[in-house]
């Protein structure tokens, strides 16, 4: 079994950056592989909304740099794990810059799902998909922005399990706990 | 002053900029004085950026316009955010307000809910007063067409926009009713899917990859 995992940080060493090992160590010892991209030292373009990659070059950005390599992995996953500070309730802009670069792995046309309209898959499956976020403190109304945001995105990359797991401060033991249970309800079993 | 920051990615033709200044027109009619700032040309040099904080210290009302990204605001703006809460942390100076607008690729206005969430908590975290975000749903429909040539589908839209420039003059939040216009469907949700999915082959017939549309180069 295979993971992708983003590194969102936006500094070495902070809290954030701290829960990589945690993440790492936990797919480990269950036995899985990951691909692992630390953001602020990965250099990729932002997405310029051209929709090339449905288009001109279906499924494959136009620009040709890092994230093509984590738009691969992504689809070679069996869980794409996302790490980010929670940034006034959402994903840092490291998250959002590979994020945003994704789309070429799924289809521009739409469906219905449930009341809403969404796009297709582009492949036949999808990762499931779990969110790590650090807060500094207590913060209610950030994490349910946060946590809804999580239930938005694995709508639309129609992922069929998914979590959002909130750590506060630096990483303790509990935060591995924390940090387990996402993993858990996303399908890393020992 | 009222700046509009454009924070679509596209470096023209977006329709978050059709929205904009549509809404700046209307302001500027009135005789507010209004500037422009595209948030992906703001955000790269130390210049560029000090030029951003500037316009947003001589601010009183911070308009930001930008498309729906994976259910958030893309890259650009959660960049800049990040670094206008860096200076400001609670402390701005000038006791700015701001407005968002959000139009997302889905006819459903609802799906922008949460990025209008994270401007409200931004504006909170960096001490701008929240007055308020307008969400519309299917501009991509509107192609960055201005809106005064976009015909009769955004009727409500235009109406919406003419409220908010009344309110925002008024120096009032956004009225529910400006926000329910707003989020009115410019057309039933099945044919924006037809219409959507059509456009997709015209696109890529154009550029003669219609019959790889639905390729997996990641197989």
């Amino acid at each position: 079994m295979k993971a992708l995992v983003l590194n969102g940080s936006l500094s070495a060493g902070d809290p954030t950056d701290n829960c990589q090992a945690i993440i790492l160590d936990e797919l480990n010892q269950a036995g899985w592989d990951a691909d692992t991209f630390v953001l602020r030292d990965t250099k990729i373009a932002p997405c310029v909304g051209c929709f090339g990659c449905w288009v001109k070059t279906p499924g494959k950005c136009l620009i040709d740099d890092a994230a093509d390599d984590i738009a691969r992995s992504a689809v070679a996953s069996d869980l794409f794990i996302l790490l980010t500070p929670i940034t006034f309730g959402g994903y840092s802009s490291e998250i959002k810059k590979a994020l945003d670069r994704l789309i070429p792995t799924i289809s521009p046309f739409f469906e219905k799902i449930g009341e809403e309209i969404h796009h297709k898959l582009r492949y036949d499956s999808s990762p499931n998909f779990a969110v790590v976020g650090t807060l500094k403190g207590p913060d209610a109304e950030c994490e349910r922005i946060f946590e809804t945001l999580v239930v938005r995105n694995a709508i639309n990359l129609h992922s069929q399990q998914y979590a959002a797991a909130v750590v506060i401060g630096d990483p303790t033991d509990e935060s591995r706990v924390t940090i387990k249970e996402a993993l858990e309800a996303t399908g890393v079993k020992k | 002053m009222i700046l509009l920051l454009n924070g679509s990615p596209k470096p023209a033709h977006s329709t978050s900029a059709s929205l904009g200044e549509y809404l700046l027109d209307r302001l500027t009619e009135r005789g507010v004085q209004t500037s422009t700032l595209r948030i992906n040309s703001s955000i790269n040099t130390p210049e560029s950026i000090q030029e951003m904080l500037t316009a947003i210290e001589a601010a009183d009302i911070i308009i930001l316009a930008f498309p729906l990204y994976v259910d958030s605001l893309p890259y650009g703006c959660m960049r800049a955010f990040e670094i206008i809460a860096e200076k400001y942390h609670n402390a701005a100076k000038n006791g700015q307000r701001m407005i968002a607008i959000c139009n997302s690729g889905f006819p459903e206005a609802s799906q922008s809910e949460i990025a209008l969430d994270i401007c409200k908590r931004f504006a909170a975290e960096v001490g701008f007063e929240w007055m308020g975000g307008l969400a519309l749903g299917g501009g991509a429909g509107l192609d960055g067409k201005p809106l005064d040539k976009a015909g009769g589908m955004v009727r409500s839209v235009i109406e919406a926009l003419n409220s908010a420039a009344e309110e925002i003059a008024a120096g009032q939040p956004l009225s529910e009713k400006t926000i329910s216009l707003m989020a009115k469907p410019m057309m039933p949700s099945w044919l924006y899917l037809a219409g959507g999915n059509l456009s997709w082959h015209l696109q890529a017939r154009k550029n003669r990859v219609h019959k790889h549309l639905n390729d997996k180069p990641y197989e």
